[in-house]
This record gives C-alpha cells, sequence and structure tokens, in this order.
C-alpha cells in the first residue's frame, strides 16, 4: 500500500497550481460568468497546449471554468473508445492542440425531473430515425454544458425502441452549425452556461455515428464514469480551498477581542470541513486508481460521488458558517462562487441520492457473511444479557 | 499510489482467515457485545486467544523475541482486519494494542522478557489504567499519587471505568509523581501487579461494555515496574494513542455487519417485499456502504502512515477515528429506527430479529468515549491539527473564578 503521488505527479500539481494562481483569478471567473461563452478561450488555449488535463483537483481549487471535461473526457475519450480511425485521426489531435471543443447532449427535459433516469439509457428520448444516407435527430437536449462554444455536439439520442434502454442508443457527432440546430444559454446557479439544444429535424450523415448503431451506451457509460471521478476532484480540490480559507480566517478575524476560532462551535465548523474533504481525497483517490488500473470500480465511483456531493454541500455551509456576512457579498467575496460553482458538480453525473440508489443495486449482491467451519459449541444461544460477566465474582474475591 | 497489499500480507491474510474458518465455531454469531458474558464464553476466548497467540498472529509487527512474527505494522492491521471480521473478541485486547507497543518501545531489556511473551501468547490480560474521576477527557489531570519510599513507589488513589474484558494480571497505571504546571509533565508510567496488596476492585458495567473501578490503598510497587523516564509518562502514553487510531479492524467488523444486514434484509419481509427493496432501507444500506469503504481508507491511511513514521514522522491527528465514531452513533440510531417495535427486543427475546443486533448496536453507540470522546476528538482537530487557537490554561482558573462569582 501507498498513499503517496510520484514525485513526477507532485510537480504536475503544483505547477498547475501556479499556473491557475496566476492566470485564472477570480476576476477572470466573474468575467466568463457575465460573458457569453461561458469559458476563456486564451486560458483554455493556454491549458491544453501545456498538457496539463488530468488535474483536476486543481481545476476544481481554482474554480476554473472550462470545457475540459465535455471535451477531453466526454466527447475525446469517447471517441478514443468507440469513434471510426478517420473520427479519430481528425478529431483528436484537434483536441489536444485546444482547437476543438466537444459537448455532450445527454439530458432532456423529461428525464431532467428524476436523477434516476437523467443518467440512465432509460432518460434518452430524443430520436434519430434513418432517412435516405444519414439520419434525423429531432428532440430537446436540456442541461448541456459548454454547448455555446462548442464546435461539435456529441448527441445521444435513440434509435430503438422497447427491450433493454442501453441497446438501443446511438452516439452521433453533430456539427453545432447544422440547419436546425439552435442553442439558448440557461439562467443557472452558476452563471456557468449550460443549455437548451433544440435540434429541429438536424440531417447528419451515417459517417457520424460514433461506435455502433444502437451501441452508444457502452462506451459514453465509461466516459460518464471517469467524468464522475474527475468531478469528485474537482470537488476535493474546491473543498481544500474552503477549509483553507476558513480555518485562515477563524485564526486572523477578530471579535469580542479573540480570534474567532477560539469558539469551539466555530471549530466545529472546522473540524467537519476537514473530514468532508478527507473522506472526498480518499473514496475519490481509490476510485481514480480502480479505474487506472481497469478493475471493476462501480462501488468505488458512487460511494466517491455520493459521499462527495454531500460534502462538498456540507462543506460550503460550515465554510459559510465561519465566514458569515463576509462570505456572501457576491462582488469579491470568494465562497459565492465555491457555492454556486459547486452544485453543478454535486448534480452533474448523479447526485448523492442517485448514486446511493446504485450503491444499493450493488449491494442486492453482496453475499452472507462468510461463516466459520469449527464444531459447534453451542455457546451463543439466546440468552437474556447479562451485565456483569461470569469470571468477575471470582477475581473480586480473589483481590 | 497503491491501494494492493504486497504478497506477504495477503498470505498471512488468507493464513489468519483460515485459522478462524477452522476455529471459530459454526454456531458461532458475533453480536458485537464483547467476549460474552458467560464463564464459558469467556474460556473458549482465552483458549483461542492463546492459540492465536501461538501462532504470533496476536502481534505480527513484534519481534520473534517477544513473542511476535517481526513483521510491520502493516501485518498487524492486516490481522487486526481479519480478526474483527470474524467478530473476534480478545480478553487480552488491551495488551496487545494498548499496554504492550509503549512497552516494546520504552521498556527495558528486562521488562520487554518478562511482560511481551506473555501479551503476545494471549497468555496475560492487562488493563489500561488512566481514566479517575477527575480526569476523563483532561487525561493530564491524573491525581493517582505515587510517592518514593526506600525501594519501591506507594499509589494512592483510583482509577475508573477501565475497559475490563477479563480477570486482570497487570494493570498498566498512569500516576502523578510531581506537582507541576503543566500538569502532563509530572505523571508517570507503571506496571502494577493486579493482585498486589492493597488493590480493590469494583463493577462499573455501562452500555457498551463491562468496566471496572479500581482503588488503590498503599500499594506498594517495586522501582523495576517504572515504565520508561519518571515524569514522562504522558509523552510515553502519547505512543499508545498512535498505535489506538487505525480503525481497519473498525472497518472490517462493520463490512461483516452490513453483510449480515443485507442478509437480514434480504430474508425479513415488510409490506410483502423484502425489505431490500424498501427505499428507507435502502438509502441505510448505501450509507453504511460509503462509512465502511471511508473507515477502511481512513484506518490504512492511519495504519500506513504509521508504518512510515521514520520518515514521514507521527500520522496527522485527522487520521484518527473521529469520522468512524460519529457516524456510527448516527447508524445506529437509522437501524434501530427502521425496525418498527422489534428494534427494542435483545438478543434474549424469541421475537427478537436481526439478532437483537439493533438493540446492542444503539445501546453501544451510547459509548463513543473510549479514545477520547467524539467532543475531545473535535478539539484535538481543531487545535493540533488546524492550528486553531485555545484559550490558554493560565485564563482557566479565572474562567471558573468568574462562574463561581455569578453563583453558577
Amino acid at each position: 500500500m501507498d498513499f503517496t503521488f510520484t514525485e513526477e505527479q507532485e510537480m504536475l500539481r503544483t505547477s498547475a497550481r501556479d499556473f491557475l494562481e496566476t492566470e485564472c483569478t477570480e476576476k477572470l471567473v466573474r468575467e466568463v460568468e457575465d460573458g457569453d461563452l461561458g469559458y476563456s478561450p486564451e486560458l483554455w488555449k493556454k491549458i491544453a497546449d501545456l498538457g496539463w488535463l488530468g488535474l483536476y483537483e486543481e481545476i476544481g481549487r481554482a474554480m476554473m471554468p472550462c470545457p475540459h471535461l465535455s471535451t477531453v473526457v466526454l466527447g475525446g475519450m469517447t471517441i478514443l473508445e468507440a469513434g471510426s480511425n478517420e473520427q479519430k485521426s481528425e478529431i483528436l489531435p484537434a483536441i489536444a492542440a485546444g482547437d476543438r471543443i466537444i459537448a455532450l447532449a445527454l439530458t432532456e427535459p423529461e428525464s431532467a425531473w428524476d436523477m434516476k433516469q437523467t443518467w440512465d439509457a432509460a432518460g434518452v428520448n430524443v430520436g434519430a430515425t434513418a432517412d435516405g444516407d444519414g439520419y434525423v435527430i429531432d428532440g430537446i437536449k436540456l442541461f448541456v454544458h459548454d454547448a455555446l462554444p462548442a464546435d461539435t455536439l456529441l448527441v445521444a439520442a435513440r434509435t430503438k425502441k422497447g427491450g433493454n434502454p442501453e441497446e438501443g442508443i446511438t452516439l452521433f457527432l453533430v456539427d453545432a452549425k447544422s440547419q436546425g440546430v439552435s442553442i439558448t444559454p440557461l439562467i443557472t446557479i452558476a452563471g456557468d452556461k449550460q443549455c437548451e439544444v433544440v435540434l429541429d429535424k438536424v440531417k447528419v450523415p451515417k459517417s457520424s455515428v460514433v461506435g455502433k448503431v444502437n451501441g452508444g451506451w457502452a462506451p459514453l457509460e465509461r466516459s460518464m464514469q471517469i467524468a464522475t471521478v474527475l468531478l469528485c476532484a474537482q470537488m476535493l480540490g474546491a473543498g481544500q480551498r474552503l477549509l483553507e480559507l476558513s480555518v485562515d480566517y477563524a485564526r486572523t478575524r477578530i471579535q469580542f477581542d479573540m480570534p474567532i476560532g477560539i469558539n469551539q462551535y466555530i471549530q466545529e465548523h472546522c473540524v467537519f470541513l476537514l473530514r468532508d474533504v478527507n473522506g472526498c481525497r480518499w473514496s475519490t483517490y481509490l476510485a481514480a486508481w480502480k479505474l487506472a488500473e481497469n478493475e471493476p470500480c462501480d462501488m468505488e465511483v458512487s460511494v466517491a460521488k455520493a459521499w462527495s456531493s454531500n460534502a462538498y454541500e456540507h462543506a460550503c455551509w460550515c465554510a459559510h458558517q465561519v465566514h458569515s456576512g463576509v462570505g456572501t457579498t457576491v462582488y469579491d467575496g470568494v465562497l459565492p462562487l465555491y457555492s454556486r460553482r459547486g452544485k453543478t458538480f454535486q448534480l452533474y453525473m448523479g447526485d448523492t441520492t442517485y448514486h446511493k440508489e446504485k450503491i444499493a443495486t450493488l449491494l442486492e449482491d453482496w453475499s452472507p457473511p462468510e461463516r466459520p467451519k469449527g464444531a459447534p459449541l453451542g455457546l451463543w444461544e439466546e440468552k437474556p444479557p447479562f451485565w456483569i460477566p461470569d469470571w468477575w465474582a471470582e477475581f473480586d474475591k480473589g483481590t | 499510489m497503491d491501494f494492493r497489499f504486497t504478497e506477504e500480507q495477503e498470505e498471512l491474510r488468507k493464513e489468519v482467515h483460515d485459522f478462524f474458518s477452522e476455529n471459530l465455531p459454526s454456531d458461532f454469531e458475533s453480536r458485537g457485545s464483547g467476549p460474552g458474558t458467560t464463564m464459558e464464553q469467556f474460556k473458549f476466548w482465552m483458549e483461542l486467544q492463546k492459540k492465536a497467540g501461538a501462532k504470533g498472529y496476536l502481534t505480527p509487527g513484534w519481534s520473534k523475541d517477544s513473542g511476535g512474527l517481526g513483521l510491520t505494522d502493516m501485518e498487524q492491521a492486516v490481522f487486526m482486519e481479519e480478526s474483527s471480521y470474524w467478530g473476534t473478541s480478545w480478553p487480552g485486547t488491551m495488551g496487545q494494542r494498548i499496554c504492550g507497543p509503549p512497552l516494546h518501545v520504552f521498556g527495558t531489556e528486562e521488562q520487554k522478557k518478562r511482560f511481551l511473551p506473555g501479551i503476545a501468547k494471549g497468555e496475560a490480560i492487562w488493563y489500561q489504567c488512566f481514566t479517575e474521576p477527575d480526569a476523563g477527557s483532561d487525561e493530564a489531570n491524573v491525581s493517582l499519587r505515587c510517592v518514593e519510599e526506600g525501594d519501591h513507589y506507594v499509589l494512592n488513589g483510583q482509577k475508573t471505568f477501565i475497559t475490563s474484558p477479563g480477570p486482570a494480571d497487570y494493570l498498566y497505571t498512569l500516576a502523578r509523581t510531581q506537582d507541576i504546571i503543566p500538569k502532563h509533565r509530572g505523571i508517570s508510567l507503571f506496571l502494577v501487579d493486579a493482585h498486589s496488596p492493597g488493590i480493590s476492585y469494583g463493577a462499573l458495567p455501562t452500555l457498551g461494555i463491562f468496566t471496572t473501578e479500581i482503588f488503590f490503598d498503599n500499594v506498594k510497587v517495586p522501582k523495576d515496574r517504572l515504565l520508561g523516564e519518571l515524569n514522562r509518562g504522558f509523552y510515553h502514553a502519547m505512543v499508545t494513542f498512535e498505535f489506538e487510531r487505525s480503525t481497519t479492524g473498525a472497518a472490517a467488523g462493520a463490512r461483516r455487519n452490513l453483510q449480515e444486514l443485507i442478509e437480514f434484509c434480504r430474508q425479513e419481509k415488510r409490506n410483502g417485499q423484502p425489505l431490500l427493496k424498501d427505499p428507507a432501507v435502502r438509502d441505510l444500506l448505501a450509507d453504511r456502504a460509503i462509512e465502511v469503504e471511508l473507515s477502511w481508507l481512513q484506518g490504512w491511511f492511519a495504519a500506513w502512515h504509521f508504518s512510515q513514521r521514520d520518515k514521514l514522522g507521527s500520522p496527522p491527528p485527522e487520521a484518527g477515528g473521529l469520522h468512524a465514531k460519529v457516524v456510527s452513533a448516527d447508524r445506529a440510531k437509522q437501524l434501530i429506527d427502521a425496525m418498527g417495535l422489534y428494534g427494542q427486543l435483545r438478543s434474549g427475546s424469541k421475537y427478537s430479529k436481526y439478532s437483537g443486533r439493533a438493540a446492542q448496536q444503539w445501546l453501544s453507540s451510547r459509548s463513543t468515549h473510549p479514545g477520547g470522546t467524539i467532543e475531545v476528538q473535535k478539539i484535538v482537530l481543531a487545535g493540533r491539527g488546524l492550528g486553531l487557537p485555545r484559550i490558554p490554561a493560565k485564563f482557566n482558573k479565572e474562567i471558573r473564578a468568574a462562574i463561581e462569582g455569578v453563583g453558577v
């Protein structure tokens, strides 16, 4: 067992933090929110150039608005897994160079009501019908991240009804500028430009299908699993920052002639922050490690997301309690950014309730505990409880 | 990062696993209520403990001379994990986990030779005698008086809430050897014979476990029973807390518990469907699964950190079991609430379900104090872990005076 990162991994992390602290200021995050695109093209270019793409903790810490998860993980990884050679050679180098942005169009107005539906194959009902040489996609996708700046939409559409819902989904690459595509940003807490994507009888060629017809769910599910763990890492990085901010504030803010951190009510909030973040850390690392080792990890991924989503919400709450009024100013306050933008991380790829239900389903397959094989002794028959053990009388007498 | 065990560790695990599988009776049912109360149960555990001790399993991290296997703390944690999975209850657990380790570090060669093999072989029962009526969370307030008299020490005073998993052979005793501020610099550790003249005991059963009060009336202790340096006892004892922290055992016990609970929910029906399909129960089970994984991770982080202490120093305070503690109390409540009126029944009733575990766990969840209350752990985490300020001790008297002045 080893709970440390390699030197190389540590260096990547440090340099990413240095970079983001200089380049991705809170001012920039707010500017991006007020802007139209939902990300900063200049910053995105720099990040992609530097090849620092796996470091979600630091992205979370900096609350960096960027289409990395959409483009590289949900788009790129899915294409890498299932795409044709032409698709790979056209798109992957462009992604790596920071020239191509992809958005995953998965969730729909109906399915978005119910988390169970939202992230499961059964929630995909926007249809694609065969039409001559290609397909026609018709319907509305909602809560699509990074659709505004996207060059390409990766659309999950239903191509077969009935039977196992997972076996009727096909993935399409749709040019965001295609006729019939209209993209409108939604007004969200995070100001993160999730969008309504209307696909009005959009025609796509056969060559736009990623992977097999009716076989799109499996590769997408794998990318979504990676994205889920990376969202946890984002919450971990953000949570760590909340912990540091809160402890720092508790030590330096003077009220009643004392630092407020001397009060145990305040201390408790800080301790809970620590607990929340630590749980987030180890469950996320374990899930990520298992993913990287290609071991079965449905349980670990869901545990990480279920814990992290809840813990992050709680961490925000604790940080706000420590900071009180100072933590609520929207123009120059840091906390509102973490609260507002963090809400998306909790919901995206399934919230705590959704992942707990997944865990419960996996638990149904757990085997009963192993029974020992020794000869039965009859020592553990049901008897009313005794508070004082039998050996006591003799021991008491002897002393 | 690597969450795998070494081949040797896996081998030891398998070996220990088979040991329990073969030696525990098939009708054994762990209810998490300690070694049991009947003489037969106690004798069974003593016998099994000696069997495990003969193989060196109880203390694999100790040197072979001391009765261990000469392995590391990681293997020690592997054993704890396996043993707790089966729901074992060792009468000698305090010696193995709490008194032995500092003895290993600070004991003289003679003390080691004399005491360690007895612990490792599972023959001796030790009590950790720290708590006193006025020294609970404030451990440094120990007032059991110790004075030097010729070639021995004399102890006078009282200990209380001493966990007692069997008749004691030795008492690992914290005593005041000097009046000094700060208080923790005047405390020493003694290895006292449990049957020394002048010692008497009183039963003090609690909701979770059986404990005793111990009275010291002019108890003579030979000079060579001082552990480590005079007046450094508090520091020596701190090592114990580092050993005590790893929750790998608790996590394994919780995993088995969860397996039992799932099986129960699979068999038992409510409103015509298995409990396993009940949304409230599913929520509870998922919460437990999350906790099992998190305390497993936290436990192994602590164990791993401890095993690397030459390189990394002491484990950080947050490696401790706060998490497991707070949560196990919540879960116990969730479980008993989910069982309707049946939740109240203990294992003795013919109507009891789930072997009365819900009631037992709920009762035990009332005693989260061993190893430090949740509240004290929070204070430690806030102070030592996060560097938050504390009220300086010199103001404590003023605060008390102020309160008394108002007549509270």
